[in-house]
C-alpha cells in the first residue's frame, strides 16, 4: 500500500451534526474533527448513536442540520470512495442468493474501478492481488470459496474487514468489529489494526469495550443519548511502535 | 424432438425458449437476493396495459408493452425508494391499476378472451421471425447490462450501504435492474405469459442456490435450469399438446424440488467434511457452526 496522500482537508469533520428518525432527535450537537492517522474508537452504551454517527459522517444518514465533510467535501459531492472503507455490522442475509467469501471481499474492489472502463477491462491481475492479501491478512485464505452466510460471526466480521482491505482505502470506518466476536478474532482484529495504524491509515471504530485494541486507539469519544459526553486524547500514552 | 424441428414455428420457438432460458434466471438471481421476487409478476401486470395501449393506438403490442412495462418497473423502483412504509400498498396500486387496464383497454380494441389469454398465458406457436430478431436484440441487451455492470450490481444487491460508501450511484442502478426485469418481462411474455413470466426469474434461481456456495455460481446454474425447463418444457408441450408456458413453469418447479432434496444431501456431506476438517484445525467456534449445520 502507499503512504496516504498529504490532504489539508482532514478526512472527517462534522459541526453541529443534527440528525432525527421519526420526529426524535438521535444525534444532536455533534463537532468532531477527525485528522489523517487517527484512530478514534466511538464509545458508548447500546442506542447512544455510535452506528449513526458513523453512517452520518459517511452521508449513509442524511443530516437534519449542522454539516459534514470527507476530505473537504460534502458527501453528496464528494468523488474518492475509493480513499473509504465502510465496514458495516454484519453482512445483510438478503434472498439467500449465496455468495462465497471471495467473492464478497473481491467486491471491496468496486471502488477502485474507473468510470471509464467497464468491468472486462480492468486490471485483474492487481484486483486478484489485493483480494488474495487481504484474505492472506484477515487468515481466512482457506475459506475463500466456501459461502459467506456460513461462516461464524467473527469469522465474518474479518470477511467484511477483508473487503474494505481489498480497497486499499486511506480512512477505515468499523461499525462494532467486535460485537459477538470471540476472542481469537478480537486478537487477529487487533494486529490487523495495528498493521494499518502503523502504516499511517486513519481508523474510526465503534465499539462497547476496547479489549485488546486499547493500546492502538489514539482518541476515543464517549456518545451519550446522540451527544458527545466525554472525549479523551490518547496520544499520552505509550503506543506499540 | 427430431419431429418438431420440421416445424418452422418450433425452430423460432425454441431459440427463444433457450434465450429466455438464460436470460430471465440471470435476472432473477439480483431480484431474489434483491427480496423482490415478486417484481417481475407486478411488471407483467403493468405490461397489460402497454399490451392494450399498443394494440388501441394499432402499434405494436410488443412495444407498447416494452414501453409501459419499463416506465412501471422505473415507477416502483421510485416508490419503493420514496416510501418506507406505504410502499406496499403503492406497488399493489400500480400492479392491480395494470392489470385492470390492460383488460379494458385489449376489450375496447374488440380484442375477446383469446387474445388476452394469448397474452396471459403465451402462446409461442403464434411467434413470428420478426418476433424472435426483437427478442434475440433484448436478450442480448439484458445478458451485456449483467456483464458490465455485474460487479457493481452485486455489490448493491449484497448491501446497498456498502455500495452507497463505495460511491457507487444506488440509485441509477436500482433503476436498472428494475428496467432490466422489464425488458426480460417483455422477453418472456410471448412464449410463456405475463402471469407465469415471473417464475422462470425466480424458481431456477431458487433452485440453484440449493446447490451453490458462490453468487455466480448461483447465476450460471440458474440459467442452466432455465434454459434445460424451458427447451424440455416446450418439447413437451408439443409432444403431449399442452400450454408451452405452465409447462415450462412446471418443469422448473420439478428442478427446484430435485434441487432442494439433493442439496439436502450435498450440505450435509459438506457439514461433515467441514467437521472432520475442524478436528484437526480451530477452535470450538467452527466446529460448533458445522454441527448446527448438520443439525439444520
Amino acid at each position: 500500500m502507499n503512504p496516504p496522500a498529504k490532504d489539508p482537508a482532514p478526512p472527517f469533520a462534522m459541526t453541529g451534526g443534527l440528525v432525527r428518525r421519526d420526529g426524535r432527535e438521535v444525534l444532536a450537537g455533534i463537532d468532531l474533527r477527525v485528522g489523517a492517522g487517527d484512530v478514534l474508537a466511538v464509545l458508548g452504551p447500546n442506542g447512544a448513536g455510535k452506528s449513526t454517527l458513523v453512517k452520518a459522517l459517511l452521508g449513509l444518514v442524511p443530516l437534519a442540520g449542522g454539516r459534514t465533510e470527507i476530505y473537504g467535501v460534502p458527501p453528496a459531492r464528494f468523488r474518492d470512495w475509493n480513499r473509504i472503507g465502510y465496514v458495516p455490522q454484519r453482512l445483510p442475509a438478503g434472498g439467500g442468493v449465496p455468495a462465497t467469501v471471495r467473492e464478497v471481499v473481491a467486491s471491496g474492489r468496486v471502488a477502485r474501478r474507473s468510470r471509464r472502463r467497464p468491468a472486462p477491462f480492468t486490471d485483474r491481475a492487481a484486483d486478484r492481488a489485493a483480494v488474495e492479501r487481504a484474505l492472506r491478512t484477515v487468515g481466512l485464505t482457506d475459506r475463500a470459496r466456501d459461502s459467506a452466510h456460513l461462516l461464524s460471526g467473527g469469522q465474518q466480521q474479518r470477511m467484511l474487514i477483508a473487503r474494505a482491505l481489498a480497497g486499499e482505502p486511506d480512512v477505515f470506518v468499523l461499525d462494532e468489529p467486535t460485537a459477538g466476536v470471540d476472542a481469537r478474532s478480537q486478537a487477529a482484529l487487533a494486529s490487523t489494526l495495528h498493521e494499518l495504524t502503523t502504516a499511517g491509515r486513519t481508523v474510526v471504530l465503534v465499539a462497547h469495550g476496547l479489549g485488546p485494541m486499547e493500546p492502538l486507539i489514539t482518541r476515543t469519544i464517549e456518545l451519550d443519548h446522540g451527544r458527545i459526553v466525554r472525549e479523551t486524547a490518547l496520544d499520552t500514552l505509550e503506543r506499540p511502535a | 424432438m427430431s419431429e418438431m424441428l420440421q416445424y418452422d414455428f418450433m425452430r423460432v420457438a425454441l431459440v427463444m425458449a433457450v434465450l429466455i432460458g438464460l436470460t430471465a434466471p440471470a435476472v432473477g438471481t439480483f431480484i431474489v437476493q434483491r427480496r423482490l421476487s415478486l417484481l417481475g409478476d407486478g411488471i407483467g401486470h403493468i405490461a397489460l396495459t402497454g399490451i392494450g395501449l399498443g394494440l388501441l393506438t394499432g402499434t405494436s403490442p410488443v412495444l407498447g408493452a416494452l414501453v409501459v412495462s419499463v416506465l412501471g418497473a422505473v415507477a416502483i423502483e421510485v416508490l419503493r425508494a420514496r416510501s418506507r412504509s406505504g410502499g406496499d400498498v403503492a406497488l399493489a396500486l400500480l400492479f392491480y391499476g395494470g392489470l385492470a387496464g390492460g383488460v379494458i383497454l385489449t376489450n375496447a380494441n374488440g380484442g375477446g378472451s383469446a387474445t388476452l389469454q394469448s397474452y396471459l398465458f403465451g402462446s409461442i406457436s403464434s411467434v413470428t421471425v420478426s418476433d424472435l430478431y426483437v427478442v434475440a436484440g433484448l436478450a442480448a441487451t439484458v445478458l451485456a447490462i449483467i456483464t458490465l455492470f455485474g460487479r457493481e450490481l452485486f455489490l448493491l444487491c449484497l448491501d446497498e450501504e456498502v455500495a452507497r460508501a463505495a460511491g457507487l450511484p444506488v440509485r441509477f442502478l436500482s433503476v436498472l435492474i428494475a428496467a432490466t426485469a422489464a425488458v426480460t418481462v417483455v422477453i418472456s411474455m410471448r412464449a410463456i405469459g405475463l402471469l407465469l413470466v415471473s417464475a422462470l426469474m425466480v424458481v431456477p434461481v431458487a433452485a440453484a442456490q440449493q446447490l451453490t456456495r458462490g453468487f455466480w455460481g448461483t447465476m450460471l446454474t440458474a440459467m442452466g435450469i432455465g434454459v434445460l425447463s424451458a427447451v424440455s418444457g416446450l418439447a413437451g408441450s408439443f409432444e403431449y399438446d399442452l400450454p408451452p408456458g405452465p409447462s415450462i413453469v412446471l418443469l422448473a418447479l420439478a428442478a427446484f424440488v430435485a434441487a432442494v432434496t439433493g442439496g439436502s444431501v450435498v450440505r450435509r456431506r459438506r457439514a461433515r467434511a467441514a467437521l472432520d476438517g475442524v478436528a484437526a484445525g480451530p477452535g470450538v467456534e467452527a466446529r460448533v457452526d458445522a454441527e448446527a449445520e448438520v443439525l439444520g
